[in-house]
């Protein structure tokens, strides 16, 4: 009998993985470092998801209680892989709790850490109350609490949303673009539009990538039913007088320096490897990606492979990743890893 | 001058001061001359409301700034100033006293539509053109230009009688204009049509200037016409906070004569 799947990390890929590997009859372990399942989208407090425009509590939720109801998965929260020995289809893996699983393989779905805006200290975070960052933004509008200043509580009338926070910045050695956030800026402004009419937003943008679907849907939406206006400039620092908060940068299709007064400027974070990376590299013996992410083996080869045999990836633990696509990633991962397991690649006979 | 070669000191903003003393310091003479900050310091967000809410500028908010428009321009060929996408911007923006530095040059527009077909987005740059001539206009920013006085003049006929009376037109349009009415071309015209035209038609034309005939029935068809051009007036000048009309006297368009 082959043994089970190790799936390591409980959030959109993970729960994937873990209802693949059930749907194929195949007995999974889903290891969560938190108390609970459901990732970045239900541990921030994400609001609506894009593109289904679903709450992250009921899309997500509904992953989990799929997963949690399933009875060939077995769940286990508040641990960590600790060691992971052995060879492909017969490995051992011990966690933090004390516990020890043999497995076959192993799916690591360990996801990203969002940047810190700390790290662009001239953008005002930490430094300004009013300075915020989308996943705060996230969860003023899932807590129902709505879109305030954290300063006095006051409405905004004019807020900024500043693009590629943490992203495509080689000052602070982010040379990726984190793919998601164009997106989930213009879905917020739409957001953040609907519920305060009266406050005007602006996103300080150096490219728009809204690829696919998103670029009528919320890129072309935002401007055309919203009213949200895009201003071509890298924003140089954000201060304050204690009263409002001055954006200054370049708006360079005028090519005018600006100082422009705002009530609220949100941080559009990127998606950063994972903090936990170097730890996961040691204890499963993979190799990381140049930036830090979970390297893969090769593209088009078998899916979801890492450098060591009978450990695959998938999600955001690769690179910056959308929830629809880390799904997408999980089952193929857990194909290629069931497939190791059942020795299923058929071999030519002459 | 081309927006990419816009000179980045203007000369309006290098000031000179003939004595200067700074901080205890005489800086008089070439230390006293400064140069004022071309720093953007707000955004003005009703200028978008207000010519938005102007017929042709209903889609200005879609601008993407891919610059289809300006390239596609007739005019931008000829005067490299003219620059819809740059204009288009200013207003998104709110940058009012920058979009009136160009009120000489925004009504070149000649509605030759090939902006409209360029726009990958439907924002429409050639009627956002004539919105953006119409509120400077309404705003007292420039004169009325001379095709409105011409447009003004044939309508105000055609919403008296129903019709036109050619010759009536033109010696309006020249009289307010300041245009002389013997011009060499006009005299031109003139002679040949007089020379050509059938007797008949020639003293149809003349009882025509001396009675105005109307439409028949046009009493119902004037009055729908005026309410409406009341009411739009009145829309545009609510959208632009002018104060209203008086009445019908101080409307838009010009005084509609009764008595004709």
């Amino acid at each position: 009998m082959t043994k089970p799947i190790l799936i390591v990390g409980g959030g959109p890929a993970g729960l994937a993985a873990a209802h693949a590997a059930a749907s194929l009859g195949h007995a999974s372990v889903l290891v969560e470092k938190m108390d609970r399942l459901g990732g970045a989208p239900i541990l921030s407090g994400y609001a609506k998801l894009v593109p289904s425009h679903e709450w992250a509590k009921d899309a997500i939720g509904g992953m989990v209680t799929r997963v949690e109801q399933s009875p060939s998965i077995a769940v286990v929260k508040n641990a960590k892989v600790k060691a992971f020995e052995g060879t492909p289809g017969n490995f051992r893996a011990t966690l933090t709790n004390g516990e020890a699983y043999d497995v076959g393989a192993a799916i690591l779905t360990t996801g990203f850490t969002h940047f810190d805006s700390i790290n662009k200290p001239e953008w005002g975070f930490g430094t300004f109350p009013d300075v915020v960052t989308t996943t705060q933004v996230e969860q003023m509008i899932s807590s129902g609490k709505g879109v305030k200043c954290p300063s006095d509580g006051r409405k905004p009338k004019r807020v900024a949303i500043l693009l590629c926070v943490g992203s495509r910045d080689r000052q602070i050695g982010r040379e990726w673009c984190s793919k998601i956030c164009c997106t989930v800026s213009a879905n917020m402004a739409m957001e953040i539009r609907e519920e305060l009419p009266d406050c005007h937003v602006y996103i300080y943008y150096m490219d728009i990538r809204t690829f696919g679907h998103y670029e009528a849907e919320y890129y072309w939406k935002s401007q055309e039913e919203f009213k949200v206006k895009y201003i071509k400039a890298r924003i140089a620092e954000v201060t304050g007088d204690g009263k409002q908060l001055f954006v200054k940068g370049e708006d360079t299709l005028v090519k005018r320096p600006i100082t422009i007064p705002f009530d609220m400027v949100v941080h559009a974070i990127g998606m950063d490897p994972n903090v936990d990376n170097m730890t996961l590299s040691a204890v499963f013996g993979v190799d990381l990606h140049k930036h830090g992410f979970i390297g893969r083996k090769d593209a088009y080869g078998v899916m979801g492979a890492t450098s060591r045999a009978g450990v695959f990836v998938a999600g955001a633990a690769i690179g910056p990743e959308t929830i629809d696509d880390s799904i997408a990633q999980a089952s193929a991962a857990t194909m290629s890893a069931i497939a190791s397991l059942r020795g299923t690649i058929p071999q030519a006979v002459e | 001058m081309p927006i990419h070669e816009k000179s980045l000191i203007r000369p309006e903003n290098i000031k000179t001061k003939e004595n200067l003393i700074v901080e205890g310091i005489d800086v008089s003479g070439h230390w006293s001359t400064f140069i004022e900050s071309r720093a953007v310091t707000d955004y003005n967000e009703e200028l978008q409301e207000e010519i938005g809410a102007l017929p042709g500028g209903e889609f200005i908010h879609r601008c993407w700034q891919c610059g289809s428009c300006t390239n596609a321009c007739t005019v931008h060929a000829i005067e490299p100033r003219f620059n819809p996408r740059y204009w288009i911007y200013l207003i998104r923006m709110g940058y009012e006293s920058e979009l009136v530095r160009d009120k000489d040059i925004i009504w070149q527009c000649v509605s030759c539509n090939k902006c409209t077909y360029a726009c990958p987005r439907d924002v429409v740059p050639e009627g956002v053109m004539k919105a953006t001539a119409h509120w400077l206009e309404l705003k007292g920013y420039t004169e009325k230009s001379p095709s409105t006085i011409f447009d003004e003049e044939f309508s105000r006929q055609i919403i008296a009688r129903g019709k036109i009376e050619d010759t009536e037109v033109l010696h309006k349009f020249l009289h307010k204009t300041k245009q002389p009415l013997m011009q060499d071309w006009l005299v031109t015209i003139g002679r040949n049509i007089a020379m050509r035209l059938p007797v008949k038609w020639g003293l149809k034309m003349m009882w025509a200037q001396v009675f105005k005939p109307k439409t028949k029935d046009w009493a119902k068809s004037r009055k729908a016409i005026e309410d409406y051009i009341i009411e739009q007036d009145a829309h545009h000048r609510h959208a632009l906070k002018l104060d209203a009309p008086k009445s019908k006297a101080t409307a838009h368009q010009p005084k509609l004569h009764a008595a004709e």
